[in-house]
């Protein structure tokens, strides 16, 4: 080969990586990719964040908390950010899917709840893992077309009533065994021993015959009601509900005697992103008035950042979402990462859907 | 260069795209299923090892042989009525009518639904069983029930009927072929001997056919086998099959060394259950020579 021909062939070589480099660059610099909950990321909020940042954002949905470790151990770098609940946080930050946090780069990180930003759950060896973003409750719900007024239920005992046999249903989760744990008075729910564990086990085997079905994600529960499949089940408190709503389908949610489990959900950015400025872009949006209205609007849960929620939210708004009483958090029993118990969780959970 | 040597390079590039393929997507990945199944699992997630907890645990915990056995069920369930469904139609297409097109058009008829996504013709099914579904509505505005009732949908009954409406074509296929493979003259001599058409379906055209029926039998068995759609849209509480517990393993439990050892044994279930279906298809090809 001449010596021309091979610098022409370098040259080409060199231009055709360096265009490469430059596309794909270009390319990922302007997107945030989202493994997230559905109504995390609906237009009503976002399409405005991405025509002012130029963060192009696209998301995944979860239907449980369960869901994010699998899709972050099948690797490939696909997604940015997740948002687990409370007692998952934990489990990202010790499996090492996820990377601190640099909060002098989110300069508003310091106007959220004191309790939800030096929660044990995104604090780890003195680091900061993740901007808590918005929280709520489990309640449960019912429609009041076919349970009257005079048979409103106010106890977990009514989802083991024979007389809703095949309109019952509960979360695909394991917080099903916090709530068979409760219906026999065992209030200690993330912290069940094996008895105690195969106590609601048994619980809820028991409650089988009576489930119409499992609901799995938001919009399953959803149809199932729509459908008057489902008269009474668990929900995530004000979601579906307002879904409902528009459906014209009627149902109330209500908080059982026997106490509602608590959620936080936070932003957790995925260990070696490459999309680190639009991350950060997005995590400043999820926490200022934009982001957390936003997100209350849409999906009816409360929000992490107070001074933020003050200054959107109407004050009927403000109190209706108890974002001025710290009390009614502390009155919900807050998810907590269960830790090597998981597994037994898990496990436990999978034996009730398997059992005849 | 010699002819022999041509003959073989041309047949090494013939089947060296499809070998390369069997080896890359199907043997290595076997191979890595039965690695993962001896792992172990470590909280959050797992490392390598090599011991048997695995399998014992499958063994130990009655769950698993319990799903196993419903899965069979389903399974059986659904192979047997898309046979008694299939069978009767392509002995019909084959014998009973008359014209080709006719012929043609029914055979169509029940391969067309094929081209439908799987998961819509099971959603279909939803809108049709549900409490306020078609099924209901009819019965209802027929005065046949008084209120609407939930046992068409979300139960193993729902899961039967929406697996064996998606399987049935895959028995009429190879039905209608080892039917039409049979040689009139035999059922001509039959008939001219006096026996009656019963007993010819019976000595002859059945034995014939047999392979048809086994292979389509098996298609859907082992389809029902690894079906973990059916369960989620239209299965209740009591709907769990051995797919699911293997997503479940893959997913929330985060226990892939479980999953991978569970899909060794479903891999070892479908297998057995293929090489006795071929024994029976080739002891029904012998009968023919």
């Amino acid at each position: 080969m001449s010596n021309r021909v091979k610098k022409l062939l370098k040259s080409t070589v060199a231009m055709t990586a360096a265009s490469c480099i430059f596309a794909s660059s270009a390319w990922s610099a302007g997107q945030v990719n989202l493994l997230t909950w559905e109504g995390y990321a609906d237009d009503s909020f976002v399409k405005q964040f991405e025509e002012e940042s130029g963060c192009e954002v696209s998301a995944t949905y979860v239907g449980s908390n369960d869901d994010f470790a699998p899709k972050l151990a099948a690797g490939g770098g696909v997604y940015d950010m997740i948002s687990p609940s409370i007692d998952t946080t934990k489990i990202m930050i010790e499996a090492g899917f996820v990377e601190e946090i640099d909060t002098s780069k989110v300069p508003r990180f310091s106007e959220i709840y004191e309790k939800f930003s030096t929660a044990d759950g995104i604090n780890h060896d003195g680091k900061v893992y993740g901007v808590p973003f918005s929280w709520g409750s489990i309640p449960f719900m019912y429609r009041t077309d076919k349970i009257s007024e005079a048979d409103a239920p106010t106890s977990l005992k009514a989802l083991w009533d024979p007389k809703y046999k095949g309109k019952i249903s509960l979360w695909d989760d394991k917080s099903s065994l916090y709530v068979a744990a409760r219906v026999m008075g065992t209030m200690n729910i993330y912290e069940l021993n094996d008895t105690e564990l195969d106590a609601a086990k048994a619980k809820l085997i028991e409650q089988k015959p009576l489930v119409r079905k499992y609901w799995s994600t938001a919009g399953e529960l959803v149809d199932l009601y729509a459908g008057g499949e489902v008269w009474i089940s668990n929900t995530w408190g004000g979601y579906q509900s307002n879904l409902l709503a528009e459906k014209n389908i009627p149902v109330k949610e209500f908080i059982p005697e026997e106490g509602a489990e608590g959620w936080m959900d936070s932003w957790m950015v995925v260990k070696g992103t490459a999309n680190t400025e639009c991350v950060y872009k997005f995590l400043n949006m999820a926490i200022s008035e934009h982001g957390q209205c936003g997100m209350s609007n849409y999906n009816g849960y409360s929000s992490s950042n107070p001074v933020a929620a003050k200054k959107c939210m109407s004050p009927e708004q403000f109190t209706k979402l108890h974002q001025d009483d710290p009390d009614y958090l502390d009155s919900l029993l807050l998810w907590v990462n269960l830790g090597a118990r998981l597994e037994h969780y898990t496990n436990a959970w999978n034996a009730v859907k398997s059992a005849n | 260069m010699r002819l022999q040597t041509r003959k073989r390079l041309a047949a090494i590039g013939v089947l060296s795209p499809p070998l390369l393929w069997a080896l890359v997507f199907l043997f290595i990945p076997y191979l890595i299923m039965f690695t993962y199944s001896f792992y172990l699992k470590k909280f959050p997630t797992f490392e390598a090892a090599f011991q048997f907890g695995n399998y014992a645990q499958l063994l130990l915990d009655p769950q698993y042989y319990q799903v196993l056995l419903r899965t069979a069920k389903i399974s059986i369930m659904v192979a047997i009525f898309s046979a008694l469904l299939g069978y009767p139609f392509a002995y019909f297409l084959v014998f009973k009518i008359r014209s080709n097109r006719m012929r043609a058009l029914l055979y169509m008829a029940v391969i067309v639904p094929l081209w439908v996504s799987y998961l819509l013709r099971a959603y279909t099914w939803k809108t049709i069983l549900g409490s306020e579904g078609i099924l209901n509505s009819f019965l209802v505005t027929t005065g046949i029930l008084d209120k609407p009732t939930d046992i068409f949908l979300y139960n193993q009954f729902s899961m039967v009927l929406t697996l064996t409406y998606i399987y049935v074509p895959f028995i009429v296929m190879p039905a209608y072929a080892s039917l039409e493979k049979i040689p009139r003259n035999l059922i001509e001599a039959s008939k001219d001997l006096g026996v009656r058409p019963l007993r010819t379906f019976w000595s002859i055209t059945l034995p014939l056919s047999t392979p048809g029926i086994a292979a389509g039998m098996t298609i859907s068995f082992c389809l029902t086998f690894g079906d973990f759609i059916a369960p989620i849209l239209v299965g209740g509480p009591d709907g769990f099959m051995i797919a699911n517990v293997i997503t479940a393993q893959f997913g929330a439990a985060l226990n892939w060394p479980l999953g991978a050892a569970l899909s060794i044994v479903m891999l070892v279930v479908v297998l057995t259950i293929i090489s006795l279906s071929d024994r029976l298809q080739r002891s029904g090809k012998l009968e023919i020579a």
